[in-house]
């Protein structure tokens, strides 16, 4: 397409858009709406994804050691520890270090703790895992390993409901993915209903230009771009909604979630992301005009 | 031929020469209009066929009949203006979309407008014009690309009988600069006036060629 076609078919597209202002607006909502729901789902996935990923490579057991354990239990227990490769890291908690934790975590209950004739707090090792190391099959053995290891009196593992959290996301992926294509689809549809609209208001004119001998690319051209026009407006409505939309709740999810999430975990679609958003919206633009397009002939 | 076995021409054997000048006529309902748009190839002959230059329209792929319809130029009856477009954009709509510089748009246009007389008239709209002064603009819109064919159907026909002589004369002058010319009018008066070449059709045949 030569500099000359491409300034025609944007001044006619603009002139028609300018010309139904209120069609063109209803157009730019609904795909604006079908966006917003996509966007949302990304949104939502995105931040889920990142906090998973976080949370695996923070991940850790807790192997808490029967109060009875002997040294050579302990010996045994610090050298299999020590030589998996999906452990990155260790730390002893004594059964003192684990009450001080207790009582700076749940001050409310501290007095409790106090009232106890003695401390019912186990000791522990809390080993930090090697996220390149640790698939889940590798864990879940060395976590059954550990279990009949001597001297050990339980293994917490949080890696089971980081997995049930990844699912999750992924189910809201898909279900964003199926729900944003049933509306996108919608969409097309009214923009070519709209660009078809258009195409009724400037039939003459496209007649005349038929007799004129106009190319045909040359006719259909402002018709794709008036879609493509109100599929970007579109994207940028519901960008901007869901921009509105996460600094909104942010801060509330943040109040409830806060020990889990930190400011820096909840984030905005990255800019590649919006992009892409921006490109959907005026792709499923482009597909509305050329179906309108396609009925001149 | 339309449906169920009528014709809107038959047997219609006609030759224009390049640069000649003639009258289609007849009542209403004999053909003209349709022969024209076979010109025009707004439609294509379910018999015979259509030769301009050589060329049989009915074998013109549709990017070739866009191509052969920009050396065409075409007058209606109702001038078929835009009617949210000036003089000047109407006019230079052709060499726009026909991917004219915008110095050579202006210039061909105004040029053309400047011939016709409607210089001072160049911003105005279709619908602040006389009947007269729209025909003329529609004229300028068929020449500005100077076609080697102008087509006209009743292009006097919503006009008083002054504006009507007026276009008729501006046919003439076309003609003189070497465009061959057709124009369908049922206008004996006009056809009397400008003294050319007049076939006659009655009732999709050709029945008079003088």
């Amino acid at each position: 397409m030569t500099a000359h076609w491409f300034t025609y078919c944007l001044e006619e597209a603009l002139a028609s858009l300018q010309r139904q202002r209120v069609s063109v607006m209803l157009s730019v909502l609904t795909i604006g709406s079908a966006l917003l729901v996509l966007g949302g789902f990304l949104l939502v996935t995105v931040n889920l994804d990142r906090a998973v990923s976080k949370w695996s490579s923070a991940a850790e057991f807790s192997v808490y050691l029967a109060d009875d354990i002997s040294d050579e239990q302990r010996v045994a227990l610090n050298t299999l520890l020590g030589g998996h490769p999906a452990v990155a890291s260790r730390e002893y908690v004594s059964k003192a270090d684990a009450a001080v934790r207790f009582r700076r975590d749940f001050p409310d209950l501290a007095a409790g703790l106090a009232d106890m004739p003695q401390n019912p707090l186990p000791a522990s090792i809390e080993v930090r895992l090697n996220p390149a190391r640790a698939d889940g099959a590798t864990l879940e053995a060395f976590a059954r390993q550990l279990m009949q290891t001597a001297g050990v009196a339980d293994v917490r593992f949080d890696r089971r409901w980081l997995e049930r959290l990844g699912q999750i996301a992924s189910g809201v992926r898909w279900s964003g993915w199926i729900l944003g294509v049933v509306l996108l689809i919608a969409s097309v549809l009214t923009v070519a209903t709209v660009v078809r609209l258009a195409l009724h208001t400037r039939r003459d004119e496209v007649d005349i230009m038929q007799l004129m001998g106009a190319p045909i690319g040359l006719l259909r051209g402002p018709l794709v771009f008036e879609g493509i026009l109100q599929g970007g407006a579109g994207a940028l409505v519901a960008l901007a909604a869901l921009f509105a939309g996460y600094v909104l709740v942010r801060g509330r999810v943040l109040a409830v979630l806060g020990p889990a999430f930190d400011a820096e975990a909840v984030s905005f679609l990255p800019a590649g992301l919006s992009a892409l958003l921006v490109l959907v919206g005026m792709a499923v633009g482009c597909a509305g005009g050329y179906l309108a397009a396609r009925h001149v002939r | 031929m339309y449906g169920r076995g009528i014709y809107a021409l038959r047997d219609v054997s006609l030759v224009v020469e390049k640069g000649e000048f003639v009258f289609l006529t007849g009542p209403s309902g004999a053909g003209k209009s349709t022969l024209l748009r076979l010109l025009l190839r707004q439609e294509l002959p379910s018999e015979g066929s259509v030769k301009v230059a050589g060329r049989d329209l009915a074998k013109l792929t549709p990017g070739q009949a866009q191509s052969y319809r920009r050396g065409v130029g075409f007058v209606f009856q109702d001038f078929k203006l835009i009617p949210s477009k000036t003089v000047l954009d109407n006019v230079g709509l052709v060499p726009r979309v026909l991917g004219a510089t915008s110095v050579q748009q202006q210039r061909r246009t105004f040029q053309v407008l400047k011939w016709l007389g409607l210089q001072h008239r160049m911003n105005a709209y279709p619908l602040e014009l006389s009947g007269g002064e729209q025909q003329r603009v529609a004229i300028a819109r068929a020449l500005v690309n100077e076609p080697a064919l102008i087509l006209a159907d009743e292009p006097t026909g919503n006009l008083d009988p002054d504006p009507s002589l007026e276009i008729m004369n501006l046919f003439r002058d076309i003609n003189a600069r070497g465009t061959t010319v057709l124009v369908a009018t049922h206008n004996r008066e006009l056809m009397r006036h400008v003294g050319r070449r007049a076939v006659t059709l009655d009732h999709g045949h050709l029945v008079e060629a003088s």
